[in-house]
């Protein structure tokens, strides 16, 4: 498994050359949360990665819409070209939206194979160290 | 006597080239050992602005802040200093002749030109625009780079109106590892916007063998525009 190491939040807010993007405020950044579905649509464009998902959970089930990182930036935290297909299971770490509603900002992704790529966020990093701790 | 004077003349240029340093290749944001990297943007001690720059830049944060709204959300590039201080998170290329120097910014595949020597553009047939025109000399082994030809610009940190002047001074230099590094001096003088020069330093580190990725922001809202045409032509609202 191949996990390559950046911090999503200061990707995010690093400054106009990384946030020159469409406001991201409607996200939590310090939160992150794993939803794992079927793709139905994946397109790695810039300056944010279109994904939908089909989700079975506790909600039921569903289509959930969600946008993540440029694919620039994906790419140089490990994604390369058709690492995603329709059809595929794969898992994504997400930044939720603060309303509490379905969709988020991909930070990184689990794909079916089990390669994983994308940043860290403060959240997970911080989860991380709770656990390792023993805390969480 | 003319031919002996003119190679001195012509070896003696060839001579001085030689001793320029070659910026070509990929840059990235250099990182200062221990500390937490970026630079050259952002934070600090607040600019020295004058009263009008300061009422014009509150009018636009009023308006955009509500939203969170960049020019970047609307696939704009930043601008001078914004592009150059900004670059290296999404790399930098430079392209460097004798006579002009080509400078790419990933985010938005943002270019600026370097003019040197017969190149330079007189001013009377100057367009302004967000990143100028940029003249450029070497100073012994420093790449001076003066920038005008703006247009007012109130959202970046470094805001700016239409008459300020930007020069840069890069130069290469080693750090303690030995690896090089580019560094640029900002300084942006207008008298309009600030009561005192601001400058500013940025530096990137080489990446080997580096490569520029492609970036059209513009297509996903393309992408977008094409699904609602279709949901349309579908009968779908």
């Amino acid at each position: 498994m191949r996990f390559i190491v950046l911090v999503v939040a200061a990707l995010v807010t690093a400054g106009a050359s990384l946030a020159a993007h469409h406001s991201a405020i409607q996200f939590d950044f310090t939160n992150s949360k794993a939803v794992t579905g079927v793709v139905k649509k994946f397109i790695a464009i810039n300056p944010h990665m279109q994904l939908v998902l089909h989700v079975k959970d506790e909600k039921g089930e569903r289509d959930i819409e969600f946008e993540g990182h440029s694919t620039n930036n994906m790419y140089r935290a490990g994604y390369r070209d058709n690492m995603i297909k329709v059809g595929d299971t794969i898992t994504v770490y997400i930044a939720p939206l603060k309303d509490g509603s379905d969709g988020g900002y991909v930070t990184a992704a689990m794909t079916a194979n089990g390669t994983r790529f994308g940043m860290r966020s403060r959240a997970e990093l911080e989860q991380e160290r709770l656990k390792a701790e023993g805390k969480k | 006597m003319a031919a002996a004077a003119l190679a001195l003349s012509l070896f003696g240029s060839i001579d001085a080239r030689a001793q320029q340093p070659d910026f070509t290749g990929v840059w990235t944001t250099y990182n200062e050992p221990g500390a937490a990297g970026g630079g050259g943007r952002g934070g600090g001690p607040p600019l020295p602005m004058t009263d009008a720059a300061k009422q014009k830049v509150a009018k636009y944060q009023a308006l955009v802040q509500p939203t969170g709204d960049t020019p970047g959300g609307y696939c704009l590039g930043t601008g001078m200093p914004g592009s150059m201080l900004g670059s290296g998170g999404y790399p930098m290329e430079i392209q460097q002749r004798p006579e002009q120097i080509m400078i790419v910014y990933e985010a938005h595949s943002e270019i600026r030109r370097v003019y040197l020597g017969n190149r330079i553009v007189p001013e009377a047939d100057r367009l302004p625009g967000r990143n100028g025109h940029s003249s450029g000399r070497w100073d012994g082994n420093t790449l001076v780079v003066e920038t005008s030809n703006l247009v007012e610009q109130v959202d970046q940190r470094y805001a700016h109106g239409p008459k300020a002047k930007i020069v840069e001074r890069y130069h290469l230099e080693k750090d303690a590892k030995g690896e090089t590094v580019l560094v640029a001096d900002m300084t942006l003088t207008d008298p309009e916007f600030y009561t005192a020069p601001v400058t500013a330093v940025k530096k990137w580190a080489k990446v080997p063998n580096g490569h520029l990725l492609p970036y059209e922001c513009a297509e996903e809202n393309w992408i977008k525009h094409l699904e609602q045409l279709e949901n349309k032509a579908a009968g779908k609202r």
